[in-house]
């Protein structure tokens, strides 16, 4: 795979989000405002490259026993690192995303990204497929954030763009947009129309229906 | 030593958790003044809305906050004796720190334990707000529990002791969309100028089921319903009822009454 396609292949084709349904805890959590959703994915992309980045560079020294024990301590150590940035000069965005970064963490992108890319390439490799990852999280998180708040508030990083019945506009805006269940909706039809528009990310079905037996009508 | 051997297992482990804990100790180090300079500025961010002192028509910056803010007399108060506690340094109370300090706390009798706070401080940290030799503004810190969270907020009071200036919450985690309205100006606005006790001196403030018609008996008394956000709603009532309550700020407030505070003489003017 050339060095192009290692960064813009999980954009869409192999999105972390809507193919490999990973990052689904954060991607629920945190959409229903904009800017918290950028926050979050500047800090995971972050993350991603520093874990990816130091695990490649690790690699030949990891004997296979204490290996996800070696990568898990890096991966919590990068975004300790980040959050105490965040408290610090985003003291705002840190208490709005309150405990979602350090539940980054957890975040099943990244492990999978140590995995599966940086404990078998070289680092440049490891850090563009990263980037590619976080920003497929990115792109996913960007989208339903923005129908979210939209619908939800009728405001966009908080910025009023429909005025609220209630002040006196025109929007009624929906609360339900608010809550998590509607990202789950959200995503749902974004997997539904990248699998129809690429189809060979359908999966094949696990079994298949035992039919029925014949019966002759009586 | 090979790869996989144990030796070389342990010692890679160590190396990491070696490097590791530096990196992460390194930045707690370095970024932790900073961090404390942001929540004392939120915090005064937060009681400078409620003082009246800010201009309404402009945003104004970190440092004419922190100006600001010196202007305010801030004073320890002992809840249950009613009187001032000289004996705390205002500058590094916690009341959060001394809520779960057996020394400095009191269990709630549980008949008066409407917020359901279990234990409160024995001492408060409050903010008198003077214009020129006058007290302008009163204001309480109070919390209590909400629907999933502790509502934390701050509540201004007019020198009538009786009428609200101002309530700000500025830590909760209720639902977003429906509790976290508590949070909205549009509501909190509407707290401006209702009265907090009858004529009794009983507690009556309370967020209504519904609307509140103007005019009608209970106008000056109620705050408009949450949409979608009862149960926070209600204990938003019951925390004003608690804090305001005999076992609250109320033994203070009428000994303020009784006898008026003087202006530090060292304050900023």
């Amino acid at each position: 795979m050339s060095s192009m396609q290692t960064f813009t292949t999980p954009l869409v084709k192999e999105n972390p989000v809507t193919l490999h349904v990973l990052g689904i805890c954060s991607a629920l959590a945190i959409t229903n405002s904009l800017t918290s959703s950028l926050i979050m994915s500047v800090a995971l992309t972050t993350v991603l490259v520093i874990s990816n980045a130091a695990i490649s560079a690790v690699r030949h020294f990891l004997p296979s026993s204490v290996r996800l024990l070696v990568q898990i301590t890096i991966i919590a150590s990068a975004v300790t690192v980040i959050d105490q940035f965040l408290a610090a000069f985003m003291p705002e965005a840190a208490r709005t995303l309150s405990v979602y970064i350090s539940l980054i963490v957890t975040n099943c992108i990244v492990l999978g990204r140590a995995e599966a890319c940086a404990m078998k390439n070289g680092m440049g490799t490891s850090i563009l497929d990263a980037l590619g990852n976080g920003l497929g999280y990115s792109l996913i998180l960007i989208i339903v954030a923005t129908i979210r708040e939209l619908l939800g508030n009728g405001t966009l990083m908080g910025y009023r763009l429909f005025e609220l019945a209630h002040e006196g506009g025109w929007f009624q805006e929906n609360a339900l947009f608010l809550l998590a269940p509607s990202a789950f909706f959200i995503i749902g039809f974004l997997v539904w129309a990248i699998r129809s528009w690429k189809p060979e990310q359908k999966e094949k079905p696990d079994f298949k229906p035992i039919p029925l037996p014949y019966r002759e009508e009586r | 030593m090979s790869k996989d051997s144990p030796q070389r297992a342990v010692l890679v482990v160590l190396l990491t958790a070696v490097v590791c804990s530096s990196l992460v100790s390194a930045a707690v180090v370095v970024l932790r003044p900073i961090q404390l300079e942001n929540q004392m500025l939120e915090r005064s961010r937060n009681i400078m809305q409620l003082t009246g002192l800010l201009p309404p028509d402009r945003v104004i910056g970190d440092d004419e906050i922190l100006d600001l803010y010196k202007s305010i007399d801030l004073r320890i108060i002992n809840i249950d004796a009613a009187s001032y506690d000289s004996g705390i340094d205002p500058g590094t109370f916690n009341q959060r720190r001394a809520q779960n300090d057996p020394e400095l706390s009191v269990a709630i009798p549980t008949a008066r334990d409407q917020a359901r706070l279990g234990r409160r401080s024995r001492y408060a940290l409050v903010y008198l707000v003077w214009n020129e030799d006058r007290l302008d503004r009163v204001i309480l810190p109070v919390h209590g529990s909400g629907m999933w969270s502790m509502l934390y907020g701050y509540i201004a009071l007019e020198p009538d002791l009786n009428t609200i200036a101002g309530m700000t919450f500025y830590e909760q985690n209720e639902t977003p969309g429906l509790g976290d309205q508590i949070t909205h100006d549009y509501w909190l606005e509407k707290w401006t100028g209702r009265q907090v006790y009858d004529d009794q001196g009983n507690p009556r403030f309370r967020i209504s089921e519904g609307t509140v018609e103007p005019g009608s008996a209970n106008a000056e008394f109620e705050v408009d319903a949450l949409t979608g956000a009862t149960v926070t709603a209600n204990a938003v009532t019951a925390l004003v009822h608690y804090w305001f309550g005999p076992h609250g700020y109320q033994p203070f407030l009428l000994a303020l009454r009784e006898q008026p505070p003087d202006r530090p003489a060292e304050l900023k003017p």
